[in-house]
């Protein structure tokens, strides 16, 4: 579980982050919602310890991250995977080193018992005999894959993704979302997702919270997110033409539904 | 003034974050011996190639600045010894490797910053500085001093060929003059000046790499930096070196 209380933050003088509160559970996929610059990545790299917020807690569970000493976070930080972006993938390394970075550091597993976890790795996110492969020989979506084989690899209780379906394609993008919360769900990791991808929200999103510069705007589950009365959520999710016509058209429906046949 | 004091406070932390014991030796030896054939040997054929012709050049100049019958003839081993000692393989070889490991430095670590790749490390737990940066310092500091003394060889040898080549002076006269008052303290002087330099050359370029920001733009201006800047410094040492040493 993390838990977050009253975090701002600001780069030389601006606030990107104002006054943030929110508990993210084990087992869920928590999604931050909210349009480009809204503050969706630097709220994650403060949660990870990317950046120093102002003022604020960051709990891990019964840890307050941010008076944790140097030794102390490093310990915590071998129990947090994250996915980058731009998937971040070591591009001096091929697929397998890749992976085995984190053991090779953490761990003092035999040569032997690191390939196995990389392969156990590499078929849980389907890409089974990729070992020998440069990041540049991969595909945005495979690249995406082994970025969560590489972060779950010393199996983290703490997961999160910054946009893990930007520049993917939507059947792709699906995959990656479900392929996340199934291992979510599978270890029990308290998963925290960043996205501005209506889809995402409604196929994995178990919590919702949206940020609407820098604010905490709205919580709740997808469930509710198409009947919340906040006016700039609503901007939001229905942002693209083809919502706003849907949503047009079942008004007209409900007016009217005989002229419609 | 306010902005070079920053930058100051700046590197200095970056370097305290590069010498901490490395998590793992094993892990060290490994990338050390990585870095030494990417920045060291890697160096050699373009460090070989300049010394061979500036040996030539050397020659040519100081025999026909010898026209006087009262200057014995060896001088000109003499002077090219000299030279290319105090100067030119220790000075000219870390300006030209500023240039080549400089850039190669500042762009490689760049471009793992703008891509996240860095902070996937810190994510991970790993010391990033220390992971990089420690590897690139200690192999470039402790193998320069032999890129020098090859440099100083291919140097004379360059003077030799030149020799034989035109006849200008007799090898063996070439050869009495390289000979002639030898103080090995020069060779000493010139390896200290050449490791200092690949340290402030790895260093820096190290450090502008590591801040880079601004995407692949960025990375290119933090490799010009790393070049403007680390030569400045290595003038400026040069000077100080000197002045302490001779
Ligand atoms: N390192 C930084 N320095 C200064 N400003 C930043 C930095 N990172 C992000 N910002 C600013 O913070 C705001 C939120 O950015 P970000 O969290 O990246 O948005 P997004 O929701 O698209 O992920 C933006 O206005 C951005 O300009
Ligand atoms: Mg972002």
């Amino acid at each position: 579980m993390i838990t977050v209380k009253h975090l701002y933050k600001e780069f030389d003088g601006k606030e990107v982050l104002k006054d943030i509160s929110i508990r993210y559970n084990p087992g869920e996929c928590s999604l931050i919602i909210g349009a480009s610059g809204s503050g969706k990545t630097v709220l994650l790299k403060c949660l990870v310890g990317l950046f120093e917020p102002e003022k604020g807690e960051i709990w891990y569970d019964d840890l307050l991250f941010n008076k944790l000493d140097l030794n102390a976070k490093k310990q915590l930080r071998t129990q947090v995977g994250m996915l980058f972006q731009g998937s971040a993938l070591f591009d001096f390394a091929t697929v397998e080193e890749n992976i085995m970075f984190p053991m090779d550091f953490f761990t003092d597993w035999s040569k032997e018992q690191k390939l196995d976890r990389v392969n156990f790795c590499l078929k849980r996110v389907n890409l089974e005999n990729a070992n020998k492969k440069r990041p540049s020989e991969l595909s945005g979506g495979m690249q995406k894959r082994v970025g969560i084989a590489r972060a779950i690899a010393l199996n983290p209780k703490y997961l999160f993704c910054d946009e893990p379906n930007s520049g993917l394609d939507p059947t792709t993008s699906i995959l990656i979302d479900r392929l996340i919360q199934e291992i979510t769900q599978e270890y029990g990791i308290t998963t925290i997702v960043n996205t501005h991808d209506m889809n995402s929200v409604m196929e994995i999103g178990d919590k919702v919270g949206f940020i609407y510069h820098g604010e905490l705007l709205w919580e709740g589950s997808n469930k509710d997110i198409l009947h919340s009365d906040c006016k700039e959520l609503n901007g939001f999710v229905f942002a693209s033409p083809m919502a706003q016509q849907l949503k047009s058209l079942l008004r007209q429906e409900k007016k009217n539904p005989e002229d419609q046949k | 003034m306010k902005k070079t004091l920053e930058l100051v406070g700046q590197y200095y932390l970056l370097m305290k974050r590069v010498f901490q014991k490395p998590e793992k030796w094993k892990i060290f030896w490994k990338q050390y011996a990585v870095e030494a054939e990417k920045l060291i040997l890697d160096s050699i054929p373009i460090v070989s190639i300049i010394s061979i012709f500036i040996g030539a050049v050397i020659v040519i100049q100081t025999a026909n600045n010898l026209e006087s019958p009262f200057i014995p003839k060896m001088y000109v081993g003499y002077m090219a010894r000299e030279s290319l000692v105090l100067e030119f393989c220790s000075t000219m070889i870390a300006l030209i490797l500023a240039g080549k490991i400089g850039s190669n430095i500042a762009s490689e670590i760049g471009s793992m910053r703008i891509t996240e790749q860095i902070d996937a490390m810190e994510i991970m737990g790993v010391n990033s500085a220390n992971y990089l940066i420690l590897p690139k310092i200690t192999s470039a500091t402790t193998l320069s001093p032999f890129l020098m003394l090859e440099s100083f060889m291919v140097g004379l040898l360059g003077g030799a060929l030149i020799v034989i080549f035109t006849g200008m002076v007799t090898l063996s006269q070439y050869v009495d003059g390289i000979q002639f008052a030898f103080k090995p303290f020069y060779i000493y002087y010139s390896m200290t000046k050449t490791a200092v330099f690949c340290f402030i050359i790895t260093s820096i370029s190290s450090f502008y790499g590591y801040h880079a920001s601004g995407g692949s733009l960025g990375v290119g201006r933090s490799s010009t930096k790393a070049i403007v800047v680390s030569s400045g410094l290595i003038l400026i040492f040069n000077l100080i070196i000197t002045k302490i040493m001779l």
